[in-house]
Order: structure tokens, then sequence, then C-alpha cells
């Protein structure tokens, strides 16, 4: 079944002389519970690509659908509350809310809807990501392995239809690099939550059902593994 | 999200930045101590001035006419004008005696306790005021006031209650001692007496029996005083027959409205100067947390991103950064009223200890004033710091809130 439809996307930055094309007509889908792993060099428009999915940034011209649904038919209002309860970003430097604990982070994107914790799902989140006794720790005091278990634990809090994972092992070094993408991968296995990460990483690549390699804003290879 | 985490959230972020914090309130708490410390002083002396001319000043009117009031027109004045709550006339005379060898001259003032208990124009600090039977049956019975009691007794702090004071060639026993606020000037040849008023009639007064030399009204709350004594005017000229274009030659009915209203004109005045400087100072205060915020945005661009892209909507950011300054105002607001009414109460002691007030004084007695707390002030304080923190914290949260999310998370 298909979650994720991109159809025709293009993302052009300025105007006039200046204009830069960062996405140029991407099309592609994804299914439910697939594991797919964009790679390509900076610059290429992964990130732009990962907004886009996101409905962090607004399209110039294409569509992206998620469960059917075109995303950017919402009004920006729409389109917060969509990204609150339909995506899980991951980003390479954490993005933690320096002023905040562990608890308070995970838990942004729920209190922002205004909804109550499930605290059932903050456990177990907690233990999984192996953050048992570092509840109310600020940022600053974690490492940056633990720092990323966090916003991966803030990005799965709302059981999102997909997670969107930019570079989230580039500031780790290897052996938390793999711990988070077994993390991710898991999550993706037992949950059957779809996971898109981008990477540069080759290893991590290995591990996906699928890799989509992007040069200068197009798909340039799309690769289904057995 | 709710008020609370939001407010959780700003004071954390305002904790983060302690020092600048703190350095950015201190625009508000001059401001608001400012304001504070003005306005309950103002207050403080307004109070004062005011129970100096008596409790129920803004309701009392004075009565006379050029022939001597009879008891029955108070009584008619009293039917035939709905404003007035109270009246009774009041009487005064005058008598000689001697101490030891020196010849002391005494006016007597004929009221009731009640007149006394609502004018408030007389503290009683020793004994009592008139009961009803000496007031039925003129008792010689008299309050004395303190300057009295050292003229007459030579000693100021004389034990004097049940002593007898000699007017004229009657006694008259000493059943209480008072402050005067006002008229109450004692030297060494001249005092004042307060007695019912049936016994100043009885022997020192040169009016008839049943005449009073002035009436004293009280009108109900709430009626304008003004009113009240046009209709005093016309209904005693109507009783006493005087023909309409004479009155003002036969009639005198006086209010203290004209009295207070220039004491209230004068302190307005003065609190729209020190209004003005406050003002000026909380301006300034507020473009320190416009300043502040500014920075604050600045560098919490990817924040900003980060939220934006977990979903937070444009007023979602706006909310969270108005919070926080209007978080940091009305902290800088607790401290000024603090602050403002801590310095009101140095001043209030300065100035009584040096008796800059003195002048303010009717008998030249020692004034002492407290600073007007009230929590109106307080409300006002915590009404501005908010209002500062929504003007001055509006432009710098609006600019957050534009600032577009991916612009922001690629900010490094």
């Amino acid at each position: 079944m298909n979650i994720l439809t991109i159809e025709h996307l293009t993302r052009v930055y300025g105007t006039g002389p200046t204009a830069v094309t960062a996405l140029d007509d991407v099309s592609f889908t994804v299914d439910a519970g697939e594991f797919v792993v964009i790679v390509g060099s900076s610059g290429s428009g992964k990130s732009t690509l990962m907004h886009l999915m996101g409905g962090v940034d607004r399209p110039t011209s294409g569509t992206v659908r998620l469960q059917g649904q075109d995303i950017f038919a919402r009004s920006d209002e729409e389109l917060a509350v969509f990204r609150r309860r339909e995506v899980g970003l991951v980003y390479q430097f954490y993005n933690l809310i320096p002023v905040l604990d562990v608890v308070e982070n995970m838990t942004l994107p729920v209190l922002m809807d205004g909804r109550a914790v499930n605290e059932d799902r903050l456990a177990s989140l907690i233990q999984t990501l192996g953050l048992t006794g570092r509840e109310h720790h600020l940022p600053n005091q974690l490492s940056g392995g633990q720092q990323q278990r966090v916003a991966i634990g803030r990005a799965l809090m709302n059981a999102p239809a997909v997670i969107l994972a930019d570079e989230p092992t580039g500031n780790l070094d290897t052996k938390n690099s793999a711990e988070i993408m077994a993390l991710l991968r898991s999550s993706n296995r037992q949950l059957k939550q779809t996971l898109i990460v981008i990477t540069h990483d080759e290893d991590i690549a290995l591990m996906a059902d699928r890799v989509i390699a992007i040069e200068d804003g197009r798909i340039v290879r799309d690769e289904r593994r057995a | 999200m709710n008020v609370r985490d939001l407010l959780r959230e700003a004071l954390r972020a305002l904790e983060a930045n302690r020092g600048r914090t703190l350095l950015t309130v201190l625009g508000i708490v001059i401001g608001i101590a400012a304001v504070i410390a003005m306005t309950s002083l103002i207050g403080g002396v307004q109070q004062t001035l005011l129970s100096g001319l008596g409790l129920n000043a803004a309701r009392m009117v004075q009565i006379g006419t050029s022939s001597p009031l009879r008891e029955t027109d108070i009584e008619k004045l009293g039917k035939l004008v709905g404003s007035i709550e109270f009246i009774e006339g009041t009487l005064s005379g005058f008598g000689e005696t001697n101490v030891d060898d020196r010849q002391i001259s005494i006016s007597v003032t004929g009221t009731s306790a009640h007149m006394l208990e609502m004018t408030g124009q007389v503290k009683l600090t020793e004994g009592r005021l008139f009961n009803a039977q000496e007031e039925a049956s003129g008792a010689r019975v008299a309050i004395i006031e303190r300057g009295g009691v050292k003229t007459y007794f030579s000693k100021p702090d004389a034990d004097v209650i049940g002593k007898q004071v000699k007017v004229g060639n009657e006694s008259y026993t000493i059943v209480g001692v008072a402050d005067a606020a006002s008229g109450g000037v004692g030297n060494d040849s001249y005092m004042n007496l307060i007695m019912p008023v049936k016994t100043v009639a009885r022997g020192l007064s040169w009016l008839p029996q049943g005449s009073f030399d002035q009436a004293i009204a009280f009108v109900r709350e709430g009626v304008d005083v003004e009113t009240a004594v046009s209709d005093i005017k016309g209904a005693l000229a109507k009783t006493q027959r005087v023909p309409e274009d004479e009155i003002d030659d036969y009639i005198w009915v006086y209010s203290m409205k004209a009295q207070i209203d220039s004491l209230k004109s004068f302190t307005m005045a003065f609190q729209l100067i020190t209004g003005a400087v406050a003002g000026i100072s909380l301006l300034v205060g507020g473009i320190g947390i416009m300043n502040m915020m500014l920075t604050n945005v600045t560098e919490r661009i990817r924040e900003i991103g980060v939220r934006r892209a977990l979903g937070a909507r444009g007023r979602d950011i706006t909310r969270q950064f108005l919070m926080e300054s209007i978080a940091i105002c009305v902290l800088g607001g607790i401290i000024g009223t603090v602050m403002g009414y801590l310095v009101a109460w140095g001043i209030a002691i300065v100035v009584t200890n040096m008796g800059l007030l003195q002048s303010l004084s009717a008998n030249g007695g020692s004034v002492t004033f407290a600073p007007a707390f009230s929590f109106v002030t307080v409300a006002l304080a915590v009404g501005i710091s908010v209002a500062i923190g929504v003007l001055f914290g509006f432009y710098p949260a609006r600019r957050a809130a534009r600032l577009d999310p991916v612009e922001c998370l690629r900010y490094q």
C-alpha cells in the first residue's frame, strides 16, 4: 500500500538570474512500512526534499500526497497541525530545545497539539531508547548519542505516518551511529513505521529496503532490494 | 500548549539568561517603582489633608443666617430638603476666668456627641463624649482640648478627667480630652472647650433660648453637594421669608467642596507630573525589553525553526515570545511595586520626622502620614506591566513568527 506519493516536485529558491533549482521534477512513491534511504552529495537537494515531504516548506510546483491527501492544499495553520501529527522529523544536530528536559522535549509536539501525553507510550519509548534515569536531564547534560535518541523519541511520540531523518548519524561516532540506526530499524520492523533516511553513509544504505540517489535535484537511481 | 506550559517555558528561557534578564528588567522596575511610590505618597498626603478637614468633610454643609437660626427653622430644613441626612444647630459661647493671677479667655463650642463623631474634627484621646442624658439636661460637662490642659492646669499632661474647669461663675466637669484637628489653638491666655448645646445655651451664649448661630448639615452619600447647597438656601429663604434677590445678604450656606476640589486638583496636577516621569521611564524600559527580545529572537532562530518544523503555528511562536516579554515585565512590576512601597515608606518617615508637613496642620501640631496602600494601584502596576510586555513584545514576537522555518533550520 502506498503511503507517500510525490509527483513532479520542483523547488526553486530565489528569482531571476540568481534562481537556484534545488529540486527538479522529482516523482516517486513510498509504500507503508518501507525503509527508504535517500543518498546524495551535499547540495544535491536531499534536505529540500525532506523539508517538502515534511510539510515544512512549500514547493514551487508539484504535489506531495500523504495517505492520499495533498498536504500543500492545506493552509499554513493546517499544515502545522499536520506536521505535529503525521510526521516525525530527526535532524543531524538533534535540534532539542535547550531549556526543556528529556521528557519535555519528547512530549513537545503532543503539548503543542493540546493533547494529554500518553504516559504508557512515553514510558516505553524512554525504556526502548535507553534514556531511563535521564528523564529530567537537560540536553546539554547528555551525550550526542543520547540527544539523538531523545530526538528520535520526540519523532516517535505521536506515532506519525512517516519518520523523516536527515543525516541522523552525521554527527555521531561509529558505535552511536550503529545504535541509532538499530533503533530506527527496529521501529520500522516492529511498528511497521515508514522510515525515510537521508544520508551519504553507504553502510546505512545497505540496511534499507530501497535506495534513491539524487544528484543536482534529480533522481538518478532508484533501487529496491530483494 | 496551555498557558501554564507556555509560562514555564518562558520562565526557563528568562532564567537561562539571568544576567541579561535582570538588567533588562531594571527599566521596568524603576518605572513601576516610580508609579507606586508617587501614587502612594500622594494618596497618603491627600488622606492626611482630608482627615484634617474631617471625616465627612465632602458631605458637610455649614448654614448661617443674619438673624439667629431657630430650632424650628432647622427642623423644617431637615424635612424640606430631602438630600439632608442629618442636621443640627451648633452654638458658640464665650467666657473668661482667672487662674492664679492670669486671665484666660475661653471660647466654647456647643454641639452634640453625634455631630462630633460625624465631623471627625475632634479626636478624643482620653475620657468620653457627652451622653444623651447630659445633652438633654444641659449638664455642666465639657471636653477640653489638649492645648487647653496646658493653659488651664499649667501642665500639658495633667490627668484632668473629672476635674472642674471654671468659666465665668460656673464650674464644669471635664469628661474628655481631645486633640483638635482644627481651631484648637492654645496659648497662655486662650483655650477652647466643647460642651453640649444646651449647656452653652444656659449661660454662655447671648442668643435667645432655642436659637443657634449656625447649623451643620450632612447631605446623603452620592448627592451633589452644590445642588444641596442651593436647595437649602431656597428652603431657608421660604421659611424665613427672605426675598429671592436678597438671599445672599441674609443666608450663608457653605460646603467644603471648593476646598476639597482645589486640594484634589492640586494632587491631580502632581500626579500628572509624576505620571509623565514614570511614563518616560516605562517607555525607556519598554524599549529595553523590545531590544532584548529582538536579540533573543536572533539567538534562538534555530529553535524557532525546530518548533515550526515540529508543528508550531506562527501564532504559537508569537504567543511564546509574547509570554516571555510579559513574564519579564510582570516580574519587573512585582519588584517595582515592592521597591516603590519601600521608597514611599522611607520618604514618609523622613517627611514626618523633619516636620515638613507642619504647615498643613491646622493647629500647628505634628502631622504624621503613611503612604496609602491600595489594591487599585497594585492592579494598575500589574496592568501596566502586562501592557508594556504586550506592546513592546509584540513586534519581536511577530518577527519571530514570520521567519521562514526552512531558513531558520539552515541557520547555524
